[in-house]
C-alpha cells in the first residue's frame, strides 16, 4: 500500500464526486455500468448505504478509488468497491476492503456480504484472501419489450388477484428464502414510485410514493404464485417470483406471461436471481441471460 | 460524363465516455461523415428526434438509462423508422450480440473499436 493513501468517509464527498469516481473506476471493467447522480443516489438509497462507513481513497488531492458499505440489521454489504487506473497496482483495493471490513466489525455487523461478477478473477481472489466463501451464482437477465409469449397460459387463471405496494411488501415479509441483498425485503421497503416521466425526463425522478406491485395468481390445474415488481415508464425492475405450489419453471413462465401481457411495452430486468428451477422459466418468458454474479459471505469467527 | 453526388450522412453518437466520443470522430470524420454527440440517453433522445440522422450508434452502458431501455424508445419513434441503430458496447461478443438482436438494433460493434476497419463497418449499415 502506498504511504501516501488516505482514506476518508465517503459522506465527506458529493454525490456527484462519488458518482465521477465510481464511473471512472469502470471505465475498463468487465460490464460497464455507469451511473448519473440521480441513479447513484437511488442506488444508495435503495440499498442502505451508509456513507459515513462508506470509504475513499486519495493520494494527495486525487481520487483513486471507492469502497461503500450497505448497513442493515447485523449485516453489512459491500459494493462499488473500484479503484481507478491511476490508483492500480499500490493496493488500494486491498486497503479500501481491509478499511470497510473494519468499519464492519466496528459497527457489529458479524456477516458481511459482497457480490463479485462471474470471472473477474483478480477481485475474486482478493475477497477469498480477505475470508470470502461463496454461497451462490446469481443471474442477471434482461427480456426487451413486447407481449408475452403465451397470452393463452397467461390468462388461463381460475383467480387473479392485483397486488398493490403493501400487499407486496407483506408478500416479500413472509418469504422464507434468503433473497440477496438487492432484492431482500429491506430492499422492497425502500422502493419508491418514480415521478411521472415528463417531456424532459423520460425517466421521472425517483422516490415519490412507494409502488411496487404485483399479481397473486390461481391456475386452473392448482398452481399458485405471485410476481411483484416495480413499473416505470420504460422498465419492469426488482422483479421477483414466488411459486406457492405447482411446477416451478411452469408457474414462474405463466407468472411472468401474464406480468408482461399487462406490460408489453416496458423492457424488464431481472437481478440477482438463483440459478434454480424458476430460471428455466424465466427463459420460458424470454428473458436472456447476461451475466453472472458470486455471491460471497463472511462471518466474523 | 456523369457527375454523383452523395449527400454528406449524419451519424448521430450517443455515449458517455469523452475519450471514446473524440475516438469515433476522428475515424469517422476523414470518411466524410457529421457526427452529432449526445452523453446520455435523455439528450441523445432530443438528438435524435431534433434532427434524426443516417445512423445512430449507442453506447449500452450510459448513465442516466440503459441502452437496451433507450433502443426501445427510440424503436418506438416513428421519426426514427428505418434509422439503423448499432450497439457500440464493451460487453463480451456474445452476449452483446444477443443483447442487440433481441432489442432491435441492426447490428453490434464491440469496444475498443478496430480502428482500421470502424468506418467500412458503419458505412455498410448506412448503405444497407
Amino acid at each position: 500500500m502506498s504511504d501516501t493513501l488516505v482514506l476518508l468517509p465517503a459522506s465527506d464527498f458529493t454525490v456527484e464526486e462519488l458518482t465521477d469516481a465510481y464511473n471512472r473506476t469502470r471505465t475498463d471493467y468487465l460490464i460497464p455500468m455507469p451511473m448519473n447522480p440521480n441513479r447513484m443516489q437511488e442506488y444508495i438509497d435503495l440499498y442502505d448505504v451508509d456513507l459515513s462507513h462508506s470509504k475513499v481513497a486519495l493520494e494527495g488531492d486525487t481520487i483513486v478509488g471507492l469502497g461503500m458499505l450497505g448497513v442493515r440489521s447485523g449485516m453489512s454489504w459491500i459494493t462499488r468497491l473500484g479503484v481507478l487506473p491511476e490508483g492500480r497496482r499500490q493496493k488500494t483495493g486491498t486497503a479500501l476492503l481491509g478499511k470497510l471490513l473494519e468499519e464492519s466489525d466496528r459497527g457489529d455487523l458479524p456477516v458481511v456480504w459482497l457480490e463479485v461478477i462471474k470471472n473477474n478473477v483478480p477481485a475474486h481472489e482478493l475477497f477469498r484472501q480477505f475470508g470470502f466463501k461463496e454461497t451462490r451464482e446469481l443471474i442477471v437477465a434482461r427480456r426487451a419489450p413486447g407481449p408475452a409469449r403465451n397470452k393463452a397460459m397467461a390468462l388461463d387463471a381460475r383467480r387473479i388477484e392485483y397486488l398493490e405496494h403493501d400487499d407486496v411488501i407483506e408478500l416479500h415479509r413472509r418469504r422464507q428464502e434468503r433473497m440477496n441483498w438487492l432484492i431482500a425485503f429491506e430492499t422492497m421497503c425502500n422502493v419508491r414510485r418514480p415521478a411521472p416521466p415528463t417531456e424532459g425526463n423520460l425517466n421521472g425522478s425517483p422516490h415519490e410514493f412507494p409502488h411496487l406491485s404485483g399479481l397473486l395468481v390461481e391456475y386452473q390445474d392448482g398452481a399458485q404464485g405471485w410476481v411483484s415488481f416495480q413499473a416505470t415508464a420504460l422498465q419492469l425492475k426488482r422483479i421477483c417470483v414466488e411459486v406457492i405450489c405447482g411446477d416451478p419453471a411452469t408457474t414462474t413462465a405463466n407468472l411472468l406471461d401474464l406480468m408482461h401481457h399487462l406490460h408489453a411495452s416496458q423492457d424488464a430486468i431481472i437481478e440477482n436471481i438463483p440459478d434454480d428451477k424458476r430460471w428455466d422459466g424465466y427463459r420460458q418468458a424470454g428473458y436472456f441471460e447476461t451475466f453472472r454474479r458470486i455471491e460471497m459471505v463472511r462471518t466474523m469467527e | 460524363m456523369t457527375t454523383t453526388t452523395t449527400a454528406m450522412k449524419t451519424i448521430l453518437q450517443i455515449e458517455d465516455n469523452f475519450a471514446n466520443r473524440r475516438l469515433v470522430e476522428r475515424v469517422l470524420e476523414p470518411h466524410g461523415y457529421r457526427l452529432l454527440n449526445a452523453i446520455d440517453g435523455q439528450s441523445g433522445v432530443d438528438a435524435a428526434l431534433a434532427e434524426p440522422p443516417d445512423l445512430i450508434l449507442l453506447d449500452m452502458g450510459l448513465p442516466d438509462m440503459d441502452g437496451q431501455t433507450l433502443v426501445a424508445v427510440l424503436r418506438d419513434a416513428p421519426q426514427l423508422e428505418g434509422v439503423p441503430i448499432i450497439a457500440l458496447t464493451a460487453w463480451p461478443e456474445d452476449i452483446a450480440s444477443e443483447m442487440a438482436a433481441r432489442y432491435g438494433c441492426d447490428g453490434c460493434i464491440t469496444k475498443p473499436i478496430n480502428v482500421g476497419e470502424f468506418a467500412g463497418v458503419v458505412g455498410s449499415y448506412i448503405n444497407r
